[in-house]
């Protein structure tokens, strides 16, 4: 094999690969400076490996799965480069970049060969494929803890005042918030002792056979626990469509807006919203 | 459009009603047609384990004017064996409320259903301006 010529080049050149690389990701994008030094170092162990696996013995399929301190460091990288907003092909640039410099030295020295040319190229395209991975990777789990928050923002069980709680629900109703919304729901008005709960449906976009039948769950299973449930904020069309859907809501108060579901749950608790004046 | 997971069902509604909006069709009429296409969707997901849904706008052949929309659900699921059965008022082999599809049928203006036991099932339902 005629890897020796390609490590000679490689060898001769380190440092000033390494410079031109550090540099011209620099230039790449908008890197903020303070993380420079971070940046810096994560470059340089990612270079030794990168090194590492181009001074090995060619073969005809390098895999670098298995090429843990590389994995590590390139999933720092990204990571780094995600956390900042660039895009992946910002990512997939940073390695471009070291293997264009890296061929320009290379064709330009004397006894190298094709099958050196070939054995770059094979590294680089694998290393071009782990960067993307790994970009995937980090945006998955951030969508994944983003929709996790969202999940919790969006059921919050306010107390509108003693003894009442108001749900207000906004958005889509599927499975998986229905039974948030019933679990938080249900300890509100627990811990409460609750006894008129307002389920504000003004937010929810559709209301279908299923959205209903979590919304049964909900207010039987509160039901079980003290408390009257107001339903309030359906939509003309929306109460149509469940009327021709053929679903009713039987032992639900219910009121159009949600003003109206405010003075009825008051009313069960006994209480009133009365201008200053009549007190007096 | 496929329908293989609860957030599709989601997204369908969302652009039958859109798709509803832009034909000019009344508030009602489109939430009629979300909903139609959100049932539709769900019976696809749950019962025939994952499908396709299309909505498209019906046009007069001369006059280029939007006639009505058409909701397709599609479907390689068990099929329905009594499709008579299956229509009636809160008959449910799953853990629905069984009005589903009489829900689908009185909220469109056509309903049609084909299905075969093992194949698959197929709803066409379809609403005019």
């Amino acid at each position: 094999m005629t890897t020796i010529a390609l490590q000679q080049v490689l060898h001769e050149q380190r440092s000033a690969l390494l410079t031109a690389w550090i540099t011209q990701v620099a230039a790449l994008g908008d890197q903020h400076s303070v993380h420079e030094h971070a940046l810096d170092a994560l470059l340089r162990s990612l270079f030794d490996d990168i090194l590492g696996i181009l001074e090995r013995q060619p073969t005809a399929n390098p895999s670098l799965e298995h090429e843990e301190s590389l994995a590590l460091a390139l999933r720092q990288l990204v990571g780094e480069q995600a956390r900042h907003g660039s895009s992946a092909s910002t990512c997939v640039n940073v390695v471009l970049t070291l293997k264009h410099l890296m061929s320009a030295q290379v064709v330009t020295a004397t006894d190298v060969t094709l099958e050196d040319m070939l054995w770059l190229e094979q590294v680089f395209e694998q290393l071009t494929l782990l960067t993307v991975t790994a970009f995937l990777a980090i945006r998955e789990r951030q969508i994944t803890q983003q929709s996790l928050s969202l999940l919790e923002l969006s059921t919050p069980v306010l107390r509108l005042w003693h003894r009442i709680l108001l749900l207000p629900l906004v958005g889509v109703i599927d499975t998986v918030r229905a039974r948030q919304i019933t679990e938080s729901l249900l300890e509100a008005i627990a811990r409460y002792e609750a006894r008129v709960t307002i389920l504000d449906l003004t937010g929810v976009p559709v209301l279908d056979t299923s959205v209903a039948q979590h919304l049964m769950k909900t207010i039987d299973a509160a039901r079980l626990l003290g408390t009257r449930v107001v339903m309030t904020g359906i939509s003309p069309e929306g109460a149509q469509t469940l009327t021709k859907l053929g679903i009713r809501f039987a032992d639900v108060i219910s009121r159009a807006t949600l003003r109206a579901g405010i003075a009825e749950a008051l009313l069960l608790v006994g209480q009133q919203i009365s201008p200053l004046e009549g007190k007096r | 459009m496929a329908i293989n997971a609860e957030a599709d069902i989601q997204a369908a509604c969302r652009a039958a009603r859109q798709l509803a909006e832009t034909l000019g069709f009344s508030r009602a009429a489109a939430y009629h047609i979300a909903t139609a296409a959100s049932e539709l969707a769900a019976n696809v997901l749950f019962h025939g384990g994952g499908g396709w849904l299309h909505a498209q706008a019906l046009f007069d052949a001369q006059t280029q004017q939007a006639l009505g929309l058409e909701v397709l659900a599609l479907d390689h699921g068990p099929g329905i064996a009594d499709i008579a059965l299956a229509l009636t008022e809160g008959y449910s082999t799953g853990k629905g409320l069984g009005c589903g599809l009489p829900g689908v049928k009185r909220l469109m203006d056509d309903f049609m259903i084909e299905s075969a036991v093992g194949a698959g099932t197929c709803v066409k339902a379809i609403k005019w301006r």
